[in-house]
């Protein structure tokens, strides 16, 4: 790549937000968690993180993974204070599924309660929106 | 304008793969990742394989020049052997970089 | 800001109504895109195409209004309504379906159409 290109690559940065569907105990997660931490990585901007269906369960406090698997929450709050990733859960699909600040307070901290009209934000704010 | 498919389940196991197949458009890029990487085995992708390889309209995907790729590791994970000839091993930041190199993306799922 | 206008959404739907709650998820989302005032173009594709076959009644087995949520697409705007052939013809169905303004596109134009939209999710 010419060197005129690399300077213009570098000052256009890409954005980039990403819609989670999968839970926290499948595999498929692990996948997503790569791509976003990847993305971060590299030249890219995670305008946010959106949680819907399964993915909402990515935010209970009340999910107990087996102590040698694989521990999304933890790479969610790594990726959170270390990039400042807003992560914005659906809080109608969550509630469906027994998560909820109101009664029983069972939300993590690091995800901001949040509905469908974030999605639509995230995606126009957003070069690519990709569902994993 | 191109498209980026990440194919991850097994058409063995469900029609998203074959639905995927259905609206191909010419140098798109498929990518196998998770399960998706068992399509490798599967005769859709021969077809699509022979498609390419021989332009004939042999299968139901008439779209030329697609790109076939997979996530080595989530490959490796499955051991599943990849065909360098006809699929491309990828990393990660590769999928990130096909992201933003392909006009939009469609993971079938 | 300019981007906006080029921001299309296209919504394609795989799976049939009731058992599986993708259906549901994918009007929520498609009716949310319709009240920003979002262009949202809606596919049917595979077992899609059963969300929309006429004369379904959901009120036997507990789901209600399951057509009501459909009128709610005309009064936001959202006009662009695609079902794949094949997948009709796979299913022995006919192109009769519960709401109207339904395009029926074979697999080139489903393809090409679908295609033209810059954001995609598939439910």
């Amino acid at each position: 790549m010419t060197f005129i290109n690399r300077q213009i690559e570098i000052l256009i940065v890409k954005k980039l937000a990403v819609l989670v569907t999968t839970s926290p105990y499948s595999n498929l997660s692990v996948t997503a968690l790569d791509y976003i931490e990847t993305a971060l990585k590299s030249n890219i901007e995670l305008v946010g993180v959106f949680f819907y269906q399964d993915g909402v369960m990515h935010a209970s406090k009340n999910i107990q993974i087996a102590s040698d698997e694989f521990q999304a929450i933890q790479h969610w709050q790594r990726l959170h204070h270390t990039y400042n990733l807003p992560l914005h859960l659906c809080i109608t699909a969550a509630e469906k599924r027994g998560i909820s600040d109101e009664h029983n307070d069972s939300i993590h901290a690091i995800f901001t309660v949040s509905g469908l009209g974030e999605l639509v934000e995230l995606t126009t704010k957003a070069d690519r929106m990709v569902q994993l | 304008m191109t498209t980026l498919h990440i194919v991850r389940q097994s058409a063995f196991n469900t029609n998203d793969y074959a639905q995927c197949l259905q609206v191909l458009g010419d140098n798109d890029v498929i990518v196998f990742i998770d399960d998706g990487c068992y399509n490798l085995h599967h005769h859709l992708t021969n077809n699509l394989i022979d498609n390419l390889n021989n332009n004939l309209s042999k299968s139901n995907v008439s779209a030329i020049n697609i790109k076939l790729k997979v996530i080595a590791q989530h490959a490796n994970a499955r051991a599943i052997k990849i065909n360098e000839a006809v699929v491309s091993k990828i990393e990660m930041t590769d999928l990130v970089s096909l992201t933003f190199e392909n006009d939009r993306v469609i993971t079938w799922q | 800001m300019s981007d906006h206008a080029l921001k299309t959404l296209a919504i394609l739907n795989s799976k049939a109504p009731y058992s599986d709650s993708a259906g549901k998820d994918s009007v929520d989302i498609a009716l949310v895109f319709g009240s920003f005032e979002q262009p949202v173009s809606l596919f049917f594709q595979g077992d899609g195409v059963w969300q929309l076959v006429q004369g379904q009644d959901g009120s036997a087995i507990a789901v209600k209004d399951y057509l009501k949520t459909f009128s709610a697409f005309e009064f936001y705007d959202i006009e662009d309504i695609y079902v794949c052939q094949n997948s009709l013809e796979q299913r022995n169905l006919p192109a009769t379906f519960h709401i109207e303004a339904v395009q029926v596109l074979n697999q080139r134009d489903f393809a090409e159409r679908l295609t033209s939209h810059h954001t995609i999710f598939r439910f």
